[in-house]
């Protein structure tokens, strides 16, 4: 009963968009500096991927794989459309901010590439919860990295001035972003790999015979 | 001098560097030598090409319609996709499935892309940068400033994937912070 859920939630930490599979890294790098981008980044992305995978589904598999390629990329383009005109009613300032990624977010590896290898295999009901798992991950990537990277570059959460002693606001620039994702990274699996070790640690005690 | 002037500003206008578009491509090509030369050749490519196309939808498209801006790309993307394969196949059998998985890998991704979206934003602002020969240019120099980017994590990999780097730091994460490094680096040249 364990590795149908673990295929399921997989995209929410052991297989994360971002921090394992080093996906759709740009935006997070370049936009991922204040919770209001990363509000705006989260609305189009699961928006987009959400309706583009579950459109691209209906795609006929019979067709050659360059043109179910191309089909996809055509399918999040077309999506992207209403998604952005929806954004400029409601968060119009946030698409001058996100700027050239926000057309970007279409064009992701989980929607273009990754779809045939992670979703299509599914059923689709299966494929869609699974799916739900994957935005999440890049959710809450976005949203951590939004809230740190604020705190320490400007000093404030979502706009309101918080109380820091000392600012980095190196970590508003792009390099700023390249250093703290790797770090994010890197303590990710840090704490992944003790959690794997922890658990076979208590499996293994619980197999020791009397 | 000039070359060494010519190099600092394709450092500083480095679409990777200073706005890390491509950079889970970057890390692909800097792996070997082999995928090196064969994703910075089709990304070049791409990125060239697509810029040229780039030019004639958005003199097609105006600012009116700028929200098909995307559609258009992609579908321009798209038959230069299949017209490289294609090309390719008829060029020869064996460099056909030699290269063919580094055009999948190059045709739609954020370098490619990314590119197309910056060289329409600088041609925004200026109206001397809305011409063809700019498009143009400036598509190939993002090509080549995705080699160069590629150079400087190749010189690494090997030592940012070895064994003395701690394991959960080896690979991804440390390319990452390497990256940042350099990206520090060249913001500091502008």
């Amino acid at each position: 009963m364990d590795k149908p859920k673990n295929t399921l939630t997989s995209g929410l930490l052991a297989d994360n968009t971002v921090l394992s599979a080093c996906m759709v890294i740009s935006p997070v790098i370049m936009c991922g500096d204040t919770l209001q981008n990363a509000f705006a980044l989260i609305y189009a992305f699961s928006a987009i991927t959400f309706l583009s995978v579950m459109l691209s589904s209906f795609v006929p598999r019979s067709l050659p794989y360059t043109v179910r390629i191309i089909i996809y990329a055509v399918i999040a383009s077309a999506v992207y459309i209403p998604v952005k005109l929806l954004a400029q009613e409601f968060y119009p300032e946030s698409i001058e901010r996100i700027g050239i990624y926000y057309p970007l977010i279409a064009v992701n590896s989980l929607i273009v590439h990754q779809t045939e290898v992670r979703f299509f295999r599914m059923k689709r009901l299966n494929m869609a919860g699974s799916l739900i798992f994957y935005i999440l991950g890049f959710d809450a990537v976005m949203l951590i990295t939004g809230f740190v990277r604020e705190l320490l570059a400007y000093g404030t959460i979502n706009g309101s001035m918080a109380d820091m002693d000392f600012l980095i606001s190196g970590l508003s620039k792009p390099f700023g972003g390249f250093i703290f994702l790797g770090l994010f990274c890197g303590i990710y699996r840090k704490i992944r790999s003790a959690a794997v070790r922890q658990k076979n640690e208590a499996g293994s005690e619980a197999n020791v015979p009397d | 001098m000039f070359l060494i002037n010519d190099i600092i500003a394709l450092l500083v206008s480095n679409l990777i560097l200073t706005q890390a578009l491509g950079t889970s491509t970057l890390f692909i090509a800097a792996g070997s030598r082999k995928k090196l030369i064969g994703t910075a050749a089709v990304i070049t490519v791409f990125t060239t090409s697509g810029s040229a196309a780039a030019y004639f939808i958005n003199s097609l498209l105006g600012s009116r319609y700028s929200d098909l801006t995307l559609l258009f790309y992609t579908i321009a993307i798209g038959i230069l996709y299949v017209g490289l394969l294609t090309l390719l196949y008829y060029i020869s059998r064996n460099a056909f499935e030699k290269y063919r998985k580094y055009i999948h890998v190059s045709a739609y991704n954020c370098a490619v892309m990314g590119t197309l979206f910056t060289i329409e934003q600088n041609a925004s602002l200026s109206a001397e940068a809305f011409t063809l020969k700019s498009y143009l240019l400036s598509g190939f120099e993002a090509g080549i400033g995705f080699v160069i980017a590629a150079l400087i994590l190749a010189a690494a990999f090997g030592k940012l994937n070895s064994s003395k780097v701690p394991s959960s730091f080896r690979g991804f994460p440390a390319m990452l912070v390497y990256l940042g490094i350099i990206s520090m680096a060249v913001y500091s040249l502008r």
